[in-house]
Formats: C-alpha cells, sequence, structure tokens
C-alpha cells in the first residue's frame, strides 16, 4: 500500500496549527538575540563597498562555503564528519517533513514510485541514522571523554538536553515509522523501518502505539525547532550569518581612530577608545560572541593558552558571550575581570581566527580591549611600555641595544634612496636597524640587490612603520609615526617598497593607506623569488636540508606561504614541521611580545624545538623577529647557528657561485 | 599641597655606543632629546603624591626653548603646568640658582622633586645646591614618600640597603628608580590636554659660575669578552663558578 500522510491519525492537520506558536517562540528567541547584538556601536558592517561574490554587506562565498557547508569543521576529520551527519541529516529531515507538509497541502506526489522508495524512504532513514549517530558521537565526547579545548577554561551547558531531545524525536520517528510498516506491510527503502516493524510484529497494539508515538514525535519535533534559539543550538543560523558578515580578508583589520575630537577638551563627543564595555563593540562583534560555539579550536591552537599564560582567545569570547547574555552591556569592570596581564598575552598571531569555524575575530576584541587599556588607562606592561616611550622618543623601540644604526652598513656601498632616480626603497624597519642579529639580513639584501642590478637605495635616517606601537595597542603613536612616514614618503617620491619585516608589510599595505599612504610594497620572499625567475639571481642548489617557519604577519595574516617556500626550493630541500601554513605556530614575539617578560614555557623554545625536530640543516625564516625569536629559542637545545633569514641563505649561496 | 617636579631635558642617553660620537665634549647634536631618565621617575612619584593627596603639580626646566614640546609629555603624565627657565648653561651652580629663581615665582612650593641624576652629566648635585639655596631639608635617592602628619616619611635606597627617614617642612628630594615609580605612558586624552596647559618662560638670571674649567671629557670604548659557563648540568656549581669568577674580576 502506498504511504498515506495522516493514517491512523485524527486530526492530523492540527499539527500544522501548532506550528505556528512553535514559529513564534522560535522568532521571538531569535529577536532576543539581535535585540542584544544591536546594542553594539555601529551596524553591523557597514563597509557595502561592492567587490566580487558581494552582495551588500553580505560575502556570498563565505556564506556558502564557511557558513553553510561549515569547511573549516572538517579540519578536525572526526568531529567534522559527526557534525556534518548531524547537520546534513538534520537538512535532508527537515526537507522531507516539508515535502510531507506540501503533499497534505498541495497534492505534491512525494510518496510515489523512486523518489518514494530513494528520498522519502531510503534518504530519510539514513539522514535519521547520521543524526544519531552524531549525536551519539558529540555525547560520548562531551560526558565521557572531552578534549581540553571543550573543558577549558569553562565548558559549555545546556548542549545535552537539546542534543538529546534531537535524539528522542529521531528514535520516536523510526518508532512511529516501524508502527506503520507493522500495521501496512514492508515500505522498500525504509529500511530503519522495515527493520523495526520486524521486531514489533504485526499486532493490533501497534495501531494505538502508532497513533500516540505520532503525536509525541510531531510535538516533540516542533517544541525542537522552537527550542533551538534558546540553545546552543542556535549557532545554526548565527554561524552562517556571521560567516557572510565577517570580511574575508585574512588576520585583522583595525580601523581608523579620528583623534581629532580630542583638540577640543570640552567635547561631548570624545570617543571612548578602544573598548571597555560590551557596548563599545560594534555590533559584528556583539554577533561573534553571541555566535561562539565554546569548541575551543581557538584555544587549542593559541601560543599564548598553549604554553600556560593566563589568555585563553575562548576565555575572552565566552566571558563576553555570557555578559552579553546577562545584559551587562555598559558593565565596564569586564576589561578587569578578563585581566591586562592576559589581554597583553596575545601575539596577534591570528591563529585562532583561522581556526574558528564561526569565524570570529578574536584578535580584535583583545585588540580592542588593549587599545582602552593603553590609551585610556596607561596599563602596560613595564618592558612594553618601554618599547613604547622607545618609540615615542627615538622612533623606534630597541631601548637599550647595543647595536648602532649605522653599523650593519659600514662595510657596504649602500645607495640612498634618490628621488627620480631610485626604483624601490629597501626598507630596512626597526629590528633590522637596531638588532645585532637582524642587521645581517639587511647586509644580505644589499649584496643581493645590488648583485641583481637592481635599482634601490635606503633612507638616510632609520626609522619604524610603528606597527609595534599598533600592536602594543598605542594607535595614536602608530598614527603620528605613519603620518611622519607618509609625508616624508611623499616628499621623496617614494613609490615601491622592499620590506624585509612582514609588520612593515602588512602596515603599509593595510594600514598606511587608510592614512593616504598608496605604495607598491613587496615583501623581500617575493621580490627574491621574482629575481629567481627572471633569471636574475641563480642559486647553488646544495643537497642542504631547510625547513621554513612561516612568518604570522606574511602567512595567516597576507596569505603568503608559498613564494618563501619556492626561494627555500632554490637551495636546497624544503622539509616541513607538523604545523605550517595556516596552521603554523607563533615565534612569540608578535603583539608586541618581543617586549615581554614571559611566564609559563616560552613559546619561541615550543616552536624552536619543533623546528629543530625536523632535523633540518638549516631553519628559514623570512621576518626578523621570527629570525631573534627562534635564534633565542633554539640556544635552549642547541649551540649551532641553524636558524637564518631566507635572504641570508640566499646571499650565501650566491657567494659560494 | 604644591609639588614642584623639577625635569630636564638631554640628548638620548641611549645611543648605541657604536654610534656615539661627541661634539664640543657633548652628545652629538643629532640625536634625539628627551627627559632625563630619572626626571620622569620623579614626575611619576610626583604625579602619584598629586593624585593620593590631591595637589598641585608644576614642572620646572632649565633649557632651552625647544624643550618645551618634549616637556609637555611630563604635564601629559599630571602635570598642570611648565615653568621653563630659558638657558644653556652646564655649570651647576648657575642651573640650581635658576630653578631657585623660579621656585620663588611659584610662592607656594612645599616639596621639590628631582631626577637623583641627569641622564647627560650624571653629577646629581644641582639638587643640593638648590635645597641649600631654598634653605629646603634635602634627601637624596629617595624611593617612597608618603605623608605622615604633618611631616613626610620617605623611604630612602643606597646601595647598601635602604633607610626610612621622617623629615618636616618644605624638602627637596631626589628620586631614584624603583618598580613603583616606572613612568606611564601619558593617555591620548591627557596628550591633548597638555598642548592647551600653560607654559611660563622666564629669562635666566646671572648665577655664580664654579671655578671648574672642563679639560677633556673622555668616553670609554665598550669591549665585551664574553665567557660561557656550562648552566645545564648543575645550576647550583655554575652559580658558584660565576660567583668567584666575578669576585676575581673584583665586580663584587
Ligand atoms: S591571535 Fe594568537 S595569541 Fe592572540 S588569542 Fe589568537 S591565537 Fe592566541
Ligand atoms: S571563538 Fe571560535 S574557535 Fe573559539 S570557542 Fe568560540 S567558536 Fe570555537
Amino acid at each position: 500500500m502506498g504511504r498515506i500522510p495522516y493514517w491512523n491519525i485524527n486530526l492530523g492537520i492540527l499539527i500544522d496549527a501548532f506550528a505556528v506558536p512553535m514559529i513564534v517562540i522560535f522568532v521571538y528567541g531569535m529577536y532576543g538575540h539581535w535585540k542584544r547584538i544591536r546594542q553594539g556601536k555601529v551596524r553591523i558592517n557597514p563597509d557595502l563597498s561592492k567587490s566580487a561574490g558581494k552582495i551588500g554587506p553580505v560575502y556570498i562565498y563565505a556564506l556558502l562555503t564557511k557558513g553553510i557547508l561549515g569547511t573549516r569543521i572538517y579540519k578536525k576529520i572526526y568531529t567534522g564528519v559527526a557534525h556534518g551527519g548531524l547537520f546534513w541529516g538534520m537538512v535532508i529531515l527537515l526537507l522531507g517533513t516539508i515535502l510531507v507538509f506540501l503533499n497534505v497541502l498541495f497534492g505534491l506526489p512525494v510518496f510515489r514510485g523512486g523518489f518514494n522508495r530513494w528520498f522519502m524512504s531510503f534518504a530519510l532513514d539514513l539522514a535519521g541514522i547520521a543524526v544519531i549517530c552524531g549525536i551519539l558521537f558529540f555525547l560520548f565526547r562531551r560526558l565521557v571523554f572531552p578534549p581540553e579545548r571543550l573543558t577549558e577554561p569553562k565548558a559549555r551547558t545546556g548542549f545535552s538536553p537539546i542534543v538529546l531531545l534531537l535524539g528522542v524525536v529521531i528514535l520516536t520517528g523510526f518508532v512511529v515509522e516501524g508502527g506503520r510498516i507493522a500495521c501496512n506491510g514492508i515500505d522498500n527503502g525504509s529500511f530503519i523501518g522495515n527493520y523495526l516493524s520486524m521486531m514489533f510484529g504485526k499486532t493490533d497494539a501497534w495501531l494505538t502505539v502508532h497513533r500516540y508515538m505520532w503525536w509525541i514525535h510531531g510535538l516533540l519535533a516542533l517544541g525542537f525547532l522552537a527550542y533551538i534559539p534558546y540553545s546552543p543550538l542556535v549557532h545554526l543560523v548565527l554561524v552562517p550569518v556571521n560567516a557572510a558578515l565577517a570580511d574575508p580578508m585574512p588576520g585583522t583589520k583595525m580601523g581608523l581612530i579620528d583623534f581629532s575630537s580630542f583638540e577640543d577638551e570640552e567635547s561631548e563627543e570624545m570617543p571612548v577608545l578602544g573598548a571597555a564595555t560590551l557596548a563599545d563593540f560594534s555590533q559584528k562583534r556583539l554577533l561573534d560572541y553571541s555566535t561562539c560555539l565554546w569548541c575551543g579550536r581557538c584555544h587549542e591552537v593559541c601560543p599564548a593558552a598553549q604554553t600556560g599564560k593566563p589568555l585563553s582567545p575562548k576565555g575572552v569570547i565566552i566571558t563576553l558571550a555570557e555578559s552579553l547574555q546577562d545584559g551587562h552591556v555598559e558593565d565596564d569592570s569586564l576589561i578587569d575581570s578578563l585581566t591586562s596581564e592576559a589581554l597583553f598575552c596575545c601575539t596577534t598571531c591570528a591563529a585562532c581566527m583561522e581556526a574558528c569555524p564561526a569565524l570570529i575575530n578574536q584578535p580584535k576584541t583583545i585588540m580592542k580591549f588593549r587599545q582602552n587599556l593603553v590609551m585610556e588607562r596607561s596599563e602596560i606592561p613595564e618592558m612594553m611600555g618601554k618599547a613604547n616611550s622607545s618609540l615615542e622618543l627615538r622612533g623606534h623601540p630597541f631601548f637599550g641595544t647595543g647595536a648602532g644604526p649605522r653599523d650593519w652598513c659600514k662595510d657596504l656601498n649602500v645607495p640612498v634612496f634618490e628621488e627620480g632616480k631610485t626604483e624601490y626603497l629597501l626598507w630596512i624597519g626597526c629590528s633590522v636597524t637596531y638588532e645585532e642579529r637582524a642587521q645581517q639580513i639587511a647586509g644580505s639584501m644589499v649584496k643581493i640587490l645590488s648583485h641583481a642590478g637592481t635599482s634601490f637605495g635606503i633612507l638616510e635616517d632609520f626609522r619604524c612603520t610603528g606597527d609595534p606601537a599598533k600592536q602594543m595597542g598605542n594607535e595614536f603613536l602608530f598614527a603620528e609615526l605613519a603620518q611622519q612616514n607618509i609625508e616624508d614618503f611623499s616628499d621623496m617620491g617614494i613609490k615601491k617598497i622592499i620590506t624585509m619585516c612582514p609588520h612593515c608589510y602588512n602596515s603599509f599595505t593595510r594600514h598606511y593607506p587608510k592614512l593616504g599612504g598608496n605604495y607598491q610594497v613587496i615583501p623581500h620572499s617575493l621580490f627574491l623569488k621574482s629575481l629567481l625567475k627572471a633569471g636574475r639571481l641563480r642559486l647553488n642548489r646544495e643537497s642542504k636540508t631547510i625547513c621554513y617557519h612561516d612568518p604570522c604577519y606574511l602567512g595567516r595574516r597576507n596569505a603568503i606561504y608559498d613564494e618563501p617556500r619556492d626561494v627555500v626550493n632554490s637551495m636546497g630541500k624544503l622539509v616541513e614541521m607538523a604545523r605550517n601554513r595556516n596552521e603554523s605556530f607563533c615565534c612569540g614575539g608578535g603583539g608586541g611580545n618581543y617586549w615581554a617578560e614571559e611566564v609559563g614555557t616560552r613559546i619561541n623554545q615550543v616552536r624552536a624545538k619543533e623546528a629543530l625536530d625536523t632535523g633540518a640543516d638549516f631553519i628559514a625564516t623570512s621576518c626578523p623577529f621570527c629570525l631573534l625569536m627562534l635564534t633565542d629559542g633554539a640556544k635552549k637545545f642547541t649551540e649551532d647557528q641553524k636558524i637564518f633569514d631566507i635572504a641570508e641563505l640566499v646571499a650565501l649561496q650566491l657567494e659560494e657561485r | 599641597m604644591h609639588i614642584v617636579v623639577l625635569a630636564k631635558v638631554v640628548p638620548d642617553y641611549e645611543v648605541p655606543a657604536g654610534d656615539f660620537e661627541l661634539t664640543n665634549s657633548r652628545a652629538h647634536a643629532r640625536y634625539k632629546r628627551m627627559m632625563g631618565l630619572y626626571d620622569e621617575n620623579a614626575i611619576e612619584s610626583g604625579v602619584q603624591l598629586k593624585e593620593k593627596y590631591s595637589s598641585s603639580l608644576t614642572i620646572v626646566s632649565y633649557g632651552i626653548k625647544g624643550d618645551i614640546q618634549i616637556l609637555r609629555k611630563a604635564v601629559a603624565m599630571g602635570g598642570e603646568k611648565l615653568s621653563l627657565v630659558v638657558g644653556n648653561s652646564d655649570d651647576p651652580h648657575i642651573i640650581a640658582a635658576n630653578l631657585k629663581m623660579a621656585i620663588d615665582k611659584l610662592e607656594d612650593v612645599d616639596l621639590v622633586l628631582a631626577g637623583q641624576q641627569s641622564a647627560d652629566m650624571d653629577r646629581g648635585i644641582v639638587h643640593g645646591m638648590l635645597a641649600e639655596m631654598l634653605g629646603f631639608t634635602f634627601i637624596p635617592q629617595v624611593a617612597k614618600i608618603e605623608q605622615d602628619g604633618d611631616q613626610w616619611k620617605v623611604i630612602q635606597n643606597t646601595e647598601s640597603g635602604s633607610s626610612e627617614l621622617k623629615c618636616g617642612g618644605k624638602a627637596v628630594l631626589s628620586i631614584t628608580s624603583v618598580p613603583e615609580n616606572v613612568p606611564r605612558i601619558p593617555v591620548v586624552r591627557s596628550i591633548f590636554a597638555a598642548k592647551k596647559k600653560p607654559v611660563d618662560t622666564l629669562s635666566e638670571i646671572e648665577g655664580d659660575a664654579m671655578l671648574i674649567d672642563e679639560v677633556l671629557v673622555n668616553i670609554p670604548k665598550m669591549e665585551s669578552v664574553c665567557e660561557f659557563l656550562p648552566a645545564e648540568d648543575d645550576m647550583a656549581e655554575t652559580a658558584k663558578i660565576l660567583l668567584s669568577k666575578l669576585r676575581e674580576e673584583r665586580l663584587i
């Protein structure tokens, strides 16, 4: 017999009527989220600039891939498959239910032929099994063997009840199906229903059981849907929305702060610098906090959290999520409860952002708090404070340095940039200028560029882009230094810049344009690659193995992974650490933490050990801060000098020709 | 209560050894000018006292007009106004006399704080002379100050230890550097506010120069010799070796 909707059920159509209050409860719950998020400062993603794949504020590609397909979830294969089974199973079951309604209301012929057999029977049973498997996996993992990332610094409650409810919905659905088949005979394709019907046997009692179960199943299913906005499963709605509105540019972009209102002491419009309360954040950030899954993937990859520092990105986000949920939007004790000690541990490496399946921007939140601590409360760790003062006084953060800025070029014939004559400015940057070990990168680059016949020159005076100030939260000092540089660059007619430090590259390309400084900026790894490609450099390729460490500001922040590897490959055999490319582990120096007195295990030692464990002859990087941090970290394990910048290695191979 | 903090603008006191250069026996003019190292500790101590006892705080300096820009940082840290005696003498007696003149003009000063020594000449004698001229008590190398009734209770840190002292009346205290007076980074609001705060520019008065002629200024070349001690096996043993080597060299 073909399947008859509402078979054995009196007034079954009433279930459609019950759907109405369910929808009202659901919408009311979602409205609660919307109301909380609207307490943020500006409307969500006001950037309506047109770009490919963007409609209004919505990034379509991100919505489809990261929001709906949940591509990031699958980076952890077991969780990904379980999540996929649960999510897509639910989607198929929902689709099946909608088709049943359409059949009842409009007679849509879904219970006929192959469609009935393969979709309405087989696929729906399979979907139910997938959901049950997913539920069992998640319950087992959360309740029996929870990984540290789920429990640290705090585990989420409220997940089990809704998942159990879903399980009951699915199981009652199977019982209804089994009961129906027990009474009406085999339904081809319903492999679970057929199996259960055989177990149940054919008795008249199944008519009653089926009838009750049908109502229980229907009402529980409606209850489950109505409960979603009040439960952790609200992420079904919020994650796609958050993904659609998240800026796809990798890493954190900190917007500009307008300091002009501070000129007028009496002005009532003085902005809060950074953020001290939830109300100081934008609506997009509040959406971030509401969306957080508490999955701890950020915690697991965070170099600070993993080396015993007091910071956990998950901890920060869930504290804010709870505060938002509790309505403490104006509570300015929030920043103290997070502690400045923790907030300054962030290396701004963006590993958390990269790992987050909900596309939350954790470093931006941390940086906003830092800005407030530094610019409104004058709170900064002592060493960072000294670096900051040095930047303000001397234009570079390397206080107490023994290396003179002219030391590195004493024996070299280094041209000075001349307007109209020189093509590229070779930007030296603060670490390369003032740190003895890093100075060797500049010497190597000068040799390489001269060898290749590149038209380049350096500045007569030595300076910093201001990036360390920005990373430490002193946006004001950054803006002052950047504006001065921009003015000077424009006086000198500088248009093309080669950088040796990814932090400089990041500043020039991401922050300077907003202040009016637009240049063609090329990281030295890319420039070296282009020289090799053009045949202007030829290297002596050796059988040595070289391990490459991805600097966070070149890799995760600017998606430059291949070119440095190509350069390495042209000199020796590239070997990889387990954590590489966008999953690379930070050297520990970012976010101003080059000047930090670390608590817990030293990040640079962890990373240096990973690099040394590859057994490579050399460890290459393309950031002077990474070079310094890893060189220092490696001292714990070896006396050999194994860490080099790729420019140093290239210069060595040139010399051996 | 009215507190005065003396601040002096000096050439960068951290010019790397490899880059250091003298002209006319003084640091080369190309080096950035900045507030003296200990002076910032003195300002921080002054600001903390101001916040604790609701006092007023004035920054007083002797130097060139171009220093105003740099001294505004002291104001941004918490000073209410700035008084600069314009002059360029290196003579401590003349500097002290001019600072006295500026302080006398303020009339109601109760406490004068100064960095324990400037970061250019490193002599550490101006504040002592100033105290003598003002008729104030002078206590050098002060790490902590507290009001105790109508007296000041201060902790003095010297190389050999620390002592707790009390003094009544007006005083000049030279401030040493301790973790409690690490200078704050001025907040943005204060940086802007400092631009509008009053600056008194005073012409210098003549003072009696000291009877000293500077014949030669010599900066020793820095040389470093490294010796690595084995640190892996027995740290206690390594520490002992280090101690004996430092004693041998008469460094401790
Ligand atoms: S940016 Fe890096 S250090 Fe900062 S919270 Fe994220 S993972 Fe941790
Ligand atoms: S911020 Fe992202 S990665 Fe971290 S717990 Fe929340 S959802 Fe997971």
